[in-house]
């Protein structure tokens, strides 16, 4: 087990390094560097001062010698200016003294993220703030979805083709096959605007990163939990009703075991297998799919961050972002993994 | 007011000719007191020149107190002389105030300036410095400030530095500083600008948002941190989220006196990106309070919605224009006149006003001076004529060319863009549209070959021609570059009299018309809408925030 997870965590290192270095390649594309430069300095530049704002930010140096400086196992550049030395490692310029005295080192390693260049501020401040604005959102989300969907998916599959079934699954086949650009403006339209004049939850969620509440949390928490319930719904169907139909079910019922206890002691755990990790695939896909929600709520979380950075070619949060990504997808597979193992004993970990 | 100028001198000669003129039917009442404030005049000895009581302002009920929540885009600060947006006037305008005001009425008045006088030929300013003003760190508020901030305008070496273009008469090209001598310290309380040639725009100059007054210790690490002479201090800065300004209780503010004390205690800023239903959204669930401009078929819909609005005549306007050096495939379609006449040729504005704007404004003349300007000139109508628009774009041998058109992703500017295609497609042009979202649009909006922008009023026609069609400009994105224009719009500067500039105005205009510029399409009128309660936060002409004046109603 212990070897499982070194080697898991091995494979994880390995991907982030190679996503990340993938991101680094792509935004350190020379017209990326360029829109950078005139976005940063000036919008009139002209090719050469491109080049010498570029030279001056140590964006001239060559891509693996520049990854080596971001990961923090190559002393950051410095360079000789006319108001003093400037690099990596020193906010503003320097006298050559000072220069000295600063960390030669500051990469990822050194727990320093960079700075953003859209946001003008600490990459890894930017990045604890949304993610835990992403994190509240996602805990509602799963604290609707989950029980809902496992309830709908229960009772539907241990009756198959019951009226229960048919009527549970349309539901299911209705809310996933809705994509939230659409769910979300339609609620929008009947709870939240004058249109139809319900009024009863407000159409942005803003407010909700300082106090969300029932009122203004409760729609951008419904729009993405819904989109994954129909789809959790129907794993736990099919599961549920592949498990009742297998004949130490039937043994029961011909045993004059009572129905309830046959769904809830005996057919529950393992119909909860499949389920477990289709629960904790939604986790990547909450962290990145909220995009939508959240633009559409004005809600700031990860997915906001994303789409600044990635629209204005902010190479440090971007590359923050993917770390980010990297790390929650894995680690949530490595839990289904190991869950895995605990829920179904015929499964081992060699 | 007892005396009818600001720093009690004789009334300035062509502000009487401006009455004149005003009863002669040939000024409106917005042309003279834009003209007759700008000259030194006071306000309301300006409404008695022709005749009229200065209007009261709407007496406000609200109390002292309260938040006042605004829907507006939170921009990155950076140096004032380099600002590109509004917002950013307006998110620092709490702290770094400026030196004279400009209002809806046309008129100007001073803030950190007690009042102006200029000479006869427009050769030499005297700016008087408000009295008893004091910085936030207990600093005096002195002549020497203000000469720094001029000298600070006028450094051409500081990259995006707009000011520079508006201060142009007092910059030395050799240096890219300003001239020797040209400002000139009088006394603690007094500047004065020795100008080579007439200029007569420089007071307009400073109602413009990059003129922010900064202190000597001006920093651009953190904003929050900043020594400015107004009452309220940047609490909260956090791009593209929010911004936050709060009442400083530390500082004894010179206006409490002069304009009365500020009432709100706190304002917040929220962005809620570029979509406008998103800010009707923000409106509607009581999120914001006020919205900072209110556009398109939203006017309408929060009209209907019972929002109380506020409406501004402006000479604001959209340009779709080509850039003369741009590239498109090795070479420059638009460096040839017959091609920009043809797209000219086959856009009708007041088509454009009607699809993009909802026909709320007036049609415009494709040389960016307007019937509010002082200086506009009467030319005759320009003709729509998609055959022969066709017949010019054959000869120039670009029937085939396909124009990419690009656009910002909004309301208006994307339909008004969108009306102009389909009238070049109706012409038999080949166009393609693209969108371009907001946060990436500016990265290059001055380089883009052809594409909308919008720009905001300004109080002088020769001031946007100084600022977007001199050749070489930061903001002339048109790539235009014609030394008879600048010729003309020299010769202009110079005119104090109007009339005599609307003569040179004249040839100005019909050059950009002829040399078919940009298609610039209609005026605007500016809206804004707001709850029931909010006083005093009518819509600005040019988006301007007047924190001070405003209040809230619980």
């Amino acid at each position: 087990m212990g070897l499982f997870i070194l080697r898991r965590s091995g494979v994880m290192i390995l991907t982030a390094l190679c996503l990340t270095f993938i991101v680094f390649f792509l935004t350190n594309l020379f017209p990326n560097l360029e829109k950078l430069a005139k976005t940063q300095g000036n919008f009139r530049m002209s090719d050469e001062a491109v080049i010498s704002w570029l030279s001056k930010e140590g964006y001239m140096q060559p891509l693996p010698v520049k990854y080596g400086q971001w990961l923090g196992v190559l002393p950051g550049w410095t360079l000789q200016g006319d108001d003093g030395v400037t690099g990596r490692c020193i906010k503003g310029a320097v006298t050559a003294d000072e220069a000295e005295q600063a960390k030669r080192f500051c990469g990822i390693l050194q727990g320093d993220w960079g700075y953003s260049t859209v946001f003008k501020d600490e990459v890894s401040g930017i990045i604890s703030t949304r993610l835990g604005l992403t994190g509240k959102l996602m805990f509602w989300v799963l604290v609707l979805m989950v029980p809902s969907a496992l309830l709908v998916g229960v009772l539907a599959g241990m009756r198959e083709g019951s009226v229960t079934d048919r009527a549970l699954s349309t539901f299911s086949i209705i809310t996933t096959a809705t994509p939230e650009y659409v769910s979300g403006v339609v609620f929008i339209a009947v709870f939240a605007s004058s249109a139809v004049g319900l009024k009863w939850f407000k159409g942005t969620a803003t407010s909700a990163m300082e106090s969300a509440n029932f009122e203004n949390f409760f729609l951008p928490v419904l729009t993405i939990a819904l989109y994954g319930m129909g789809y959790i719904a129907r794993m736990t169907r099919a599961s549920m009703t592949e498990v009742m139909t297998a004949q130490y079910i039937r043994t029961a019922r011909l045993k004059g075991v009572k129905f309830s206890n046959i769904v809830m002691k005996h057919a529950l755990r393992n119909a909860l297998i499949a389920p477990f990790t289709v629960i904790m695939l939604q986790f990547p896909w909450l962290l990145n799919g909220v995009v939508i929600v959240e633009t559409l709520f004005n809600y700031k979380g990860f997915g906001w961050v994303l789409v600044q950075a990635a629209s204005n070619n902010d190479i440090e949060l971007l590359l923050a972002v993917s770390v980010v990504s990297v790390i929650v997808v894995l680690v949530t597979q490595l839990i289904s993994d190991i869950g895995y193992v605990y829920l179904n004993p015929r499964i081992r970990i060699s | 007011m007892t005396h009818p100028t600001i720093d009690r001198k004789p009334v300035h000669w062509a502000a009487k000719m401006h009455a004149q003129e005003f009863h002669d039917g040939k000024l409106s009442r917005r042309e003279f007191l834009t003209r007759a404030t700008a000259l030194g005049v006071s306000s309301a000895a300006a409404y008695g020149m022709i005749g009229l009581a200065m209007p009261t302002p709407a007496s406000a009920q609200a109390a002292s107190g309260g938040t006042l929540r605004v829907q507006m885009g939170v921009r990155p600060l950076k140096d004032p002389r380099t600002y590109d947006w509004s917002e950013m006037g307006n998110q620092s305008r709490g702290t770094l105030e400026y030196l004279v005001e400009y209002n809806n009425d046309g008129s100007i008045r001073g803030m950190l300036l007690d009042s102006w006088e200029i000479n006869d030929d427009a050769t030499q300013y005297t700016l008087n410095i408000r009295p008893g003003i004091t910085w936030n760190n207990g600093d005096p508020f002195t002549a020497e400030d203000v000469a720094r901030n001029i000298a600070g305008w006028c450094d051409k070496s500081m990259e995006g530095n707009s000011m520079v273009g508006r201060f142009s008469t007092i910059v030395d090209d050799a240096t890219g500083q300003a001239l020797d001598g040209s400002i000139e310290v009088v006394d603690d309380l007094t500047v004065r600008l020795n100008l080579p040639t007439s200029d007569i725009s420089l007071i307009a100059g400073m109602t413009d948002y990059p003129a922010a007054i900064v202190h000597s210790s001006y920093q651009t690490d953190d904003f929050t941190q900043n020594v400015g002479t107004g009452p309220y201090l940047l609490e909260t800065l956090e791009v593209g989220v929010k911004c936050i300004l709060v009442r400083n209780p530390d500082h004894a503010w010179w206006g409490n006196e002069v304009y009365g004390e500020p009432k709100v205690d706190r304002i917040e800023y929220i962005d809620f990106g570029t979509d406008p239903s998103a800010w009707m959204a923000a409106l509607e669930s009581d999120e914001v309070d006020m919205l900072h401009e209110t556009v398109g078929e939203f006017i309408d819909v929060l009209d209907d919605l019972g929002y109380v609005k506020s409406e501004v005549v402006t000479m604001a306007s959209v340009v779709v224009r080509p850039n003369q050096l741009a590239e498109v495939d090795g070479m420059k379609p638009y460096a040839d006149k017959r091609v920009r006449k043809a797209l000219q040729m086959a856009v009708d504005n007041a088509v454009c006003l009607e699809l993009g704007y909802g026909d709320r404004g007036k049609p415009a003349e494709n040389h960016h001076v307007g019937y509010i300007h002082p200086e506009y000139a009467e030319l005759p109508p320009q003709v729509v004529d998609p055959a022969a628009a066709k017949a010019l774009m054959e000869e120039a041998g670009m029937m085939d060319f396909e124009h990419e058109l690009m656009s910002i992703d909004d309301d208006w500017r994307k339909n008004t863009t969108d009306a102009v295609a389909a009238q070049l497609r109706d012409a038999g042009f080949k166009v393609k549209r693209t969108v371009l979202p907001g946060s990436t649009f500016w990265n290059d909006w001055t380089k883009y070959p052809f594409s909308s922008t919008n720009w905001n009023h300004r109080p002088l026609g020769v001031q946007i021609h100084a600022l977007a069609y001199k050749s070489g400009e930061a903001w002339n994105e048109f790539g235009w570059e014609n030394p008879e224009f600048d010729a003309l719009l020299a010769d202009a500067l110079k005119l104090a009299d109007a009339d005599k500039r609307r003569e040179v105005m004249a040839k100005m205009e019909a050059l950009i018309q002829e040399e078919g510029v940009t298609i610039q399409p209609y005026w605007r009128s500016l809206y804004r809408h707001m709850r029931e309660g909010v006083e005093n936060a009518d819509q600005h002409i040019a988006f301007e925030h007047h924190h001070y004046k405003w209040g809230v109603l619980s």
